[in-house]
């Protein structure tokens, strides 16, 4: 695959933002009907999500976030515009299973034990037992969760539940992974490694492509190729910034000056963004 | 304290507060000069007495009730549940079958005997059928409401991963609906149970309602038999739904209140 942009790092080069677009948004708006209550949560929202690449969006809370990721995912009909997803609708890419999502709120059901939670995807289309407990149990290890396999959900912290529907969002193994604030209820240590875990997922996975919603900028210059900020509702495009720092980003990126520039760059973007 | 000593005290607690109320009502019904008055209200005690020198008839008498009453509620349970299932398919399902439901369950049980003696000439098949009648109703009701009672976000990532109507249902809405399904059949337990007695006070050859009838016309001296049967019904009515209650407990234990220390 030559098309697929190399993570290696040799040479500690930028890594540019390359191949052709996984994910297209092109001018899409979303209204929400309710009569005089109507709410334009998306207006003329346009960018791209390259193949293997690892976009994150980030903007003002209400400004629209969750509701482009349920566009893209094909589980909302958008008001205007297109979206596709490698190369066709969101709702044909949906039928193909080809997302991994993970929600705000991390849905879990009581009724079913951590591991039964992590495997129900697979459970659901059908894989053989022996396949879906290999799977689990290699998931639950890699979010750190493995000793928690047979506990309910609600015997879990907040963050601890949210690492259980990370595991099940990759169960598939999806080539589109939607990740709604999923280090949100993390604390700053495990969401370190949780980011760090992401990374090492996503490069293993090269085809895997990520659109990633975030309020913490240190999180968005860490994994991002690309960081399209958003503005206040109606959410627009306020700035995209690219993210041209080598990979594989260790901790150590963290401290370089050039992260601390894009941060700043990103904060001062994303001020102006709550501004508008 | 805990759970079971509570339970335990909380029983004794009202057994002793129904005696208390009792023993002073039959102590005053017996002052008021009737000469009837032990037959009206007896003493606690002499109620106990036909249980103890016939426990043969009121046992005979209990099981005919309760056999056919469980069977009628087990049937009446299931008819319930798949029903609610078909309704809550769909909104025009639901829309057109509802009002017919009401309008049954508003049909006066006592008239609706007759009727179905006259087709199945069977006592213990009416009382089977009435028995479920009453149960389904209430099943049909509260499993439909946990049916559609599931949370939005759960259904959108079954979406997302594009599953079927049946699996949802399956993996989501019926489990959701288990509490609501559950409660439904602890309140119809008991009430299977008078169901199916309405049948045998109306002129069955069984069962405590016709122990109820017949103590009733052979007089005065068969009152406590009277009142022992109708002790014996509430009984039962309690230990079903207790049993219910217990089921819900072995195959729902994830259920909030189930929860041990601290459960949320
Ligand atoms: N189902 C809906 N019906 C009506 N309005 C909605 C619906 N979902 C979202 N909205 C509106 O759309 C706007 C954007 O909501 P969205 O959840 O996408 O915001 P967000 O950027 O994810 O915010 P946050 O950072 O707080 O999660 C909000 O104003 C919200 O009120
Ligand atoms: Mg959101």
């Amino acid at each position: 695959m030559d098309d697929v942009p190399d993570r290696s790092g040799a040479g500690m080069v930028a890594v540019p933002v390359a191949g052709p677009a996984a994910i297209t948004v092109d001018r899409v708006t979303k209204v929400f009907d309710g009569g005089d209550r109507s709410v334009t949560a998306l207006e003329d929202v346009s960018f791209e999500v390259p193949r293997g690449g690892f976009v994150s969006l980030i903007g003002p809370s209400g400004c629209g976030k969750s509701t482009l990721l349920r566009l893209v995912a094909g589980l909302l009909p958008a008001s205007g515009g297109e979206i596709a997803v490698g190369g066709i609708a969101p709702r044909e890419a949906r039928r193909k299973r080809q997302f991994g999502i993970v929600f705000q709120q991390p849905i879990l059901f009581d009724w079913r034990t951590v591991a039964q939670n992590v495997g129900l995807p697979m459970e659901l289309l059908g894989r053989s037992r022996a396949e879906i407990d290999a799977r689990v149990t290699e998931l639950l290890g890699l979010v750190g969760l493995a000793d928690f396999a047979d506990h309910r959900p609600w015997e879990l912290s907040g963050g601890m539940q949210q690492r259980v529907s990370i595991a099940r969002a990759l169960t598939l193994a999806p080539p589109y992974l939607l990740m709604d604030e999923p280090f949100g209820a993390l604390d700053m240590i495990t969401r370190d490694r949780m980011a760090d875990e992401l990374l090492r997922i996503w490069s293993e996975e090269i085809d895997t492509t990520v659109l990633f919603i975030t309020h913490s900028i240190p999180e968005a210059v860490l994994l991002s190729d690309r960081v399209v900020v958003l503005s206040a509702r109606p959410g627009r495009v306020a700035a995209t910034v690219e993210i041209d720092l080598p990979r594989p980003r260790s901790a150590e990126v963290r401290e370089t000056p050039e992260f601390f520039a894009l941060e700043s760059e990103l904060r001062r973007q994303l001020l102006a963004a709550e501004q508008a | 304290m805990g759970g079971r000593s509570r339970r335990a005290a909380t029983i004794a607690a009202t057994l002793l507060l129904v005696l208390g109320v009792w023993y002073p009502l039959a102590g005053l019904m017996d002052a008021s000069g009737d000469e009837l008055a032990s037959s009206k209200l007896p003493y606690p005690h002499s109620v106990v007495r036909p249980v103890l020198e016939n426990p043969g008839t009121l046992f005979d008498a209990a099981w005919a009730t309760l056999s056919t009453a469980l069977l009628g509620f087990v049937v009446g349970g299931a008819i319930g549940i798949v029903l609610s299932v078909v309704m809550a398919q769909a909104r025009w399902i639901e829309a057109a079958t509802l009002p017919y439901l009401l309008l049954a369950q508003m049909m006066p049980l006592i008239a609706l005997v007759p009727l179905i003696r006259s087709i199945v000439k069977s006592d213990s098949l009416t009382r089977l059928l009435m028995a479920a009648f009453v149960t389904f109703f209430i099943v049909t009701l509260s499993a439909l409401r946990g049916l559609k009672d599931y949370a939005p976000a759960a259904d959108e990532l079954f979406r997302a991963y594009d599953i079927g109507r049946l699996k949802r249902l399956r993996h989501l809405r019926f489990p959701s609906a288990m509490p609501y399904i559950f409660s439904g059949l602890k309140l119809a337990a008991p009430l299977s149970l008078v169901g199916a007695i309405v049948v045998e006070l109306m002129n069955a050859r069984s069962g405590l309602g016709f122990l109820m009838l017949s103590a009733l016309t052979f007089g005065p001296a068969q009152a406590p038999m009277l009142w022992a049967a109708m002790l014996v019904t509430l009984a039962m009515g309690l230990a079903l739904s207790r049993a219910v209650g217990i089921a819900e407990r072995l195959l729902t234990p994830w259920q909030m209140r189930f929860r041990g220390e601290g459960g949320r």
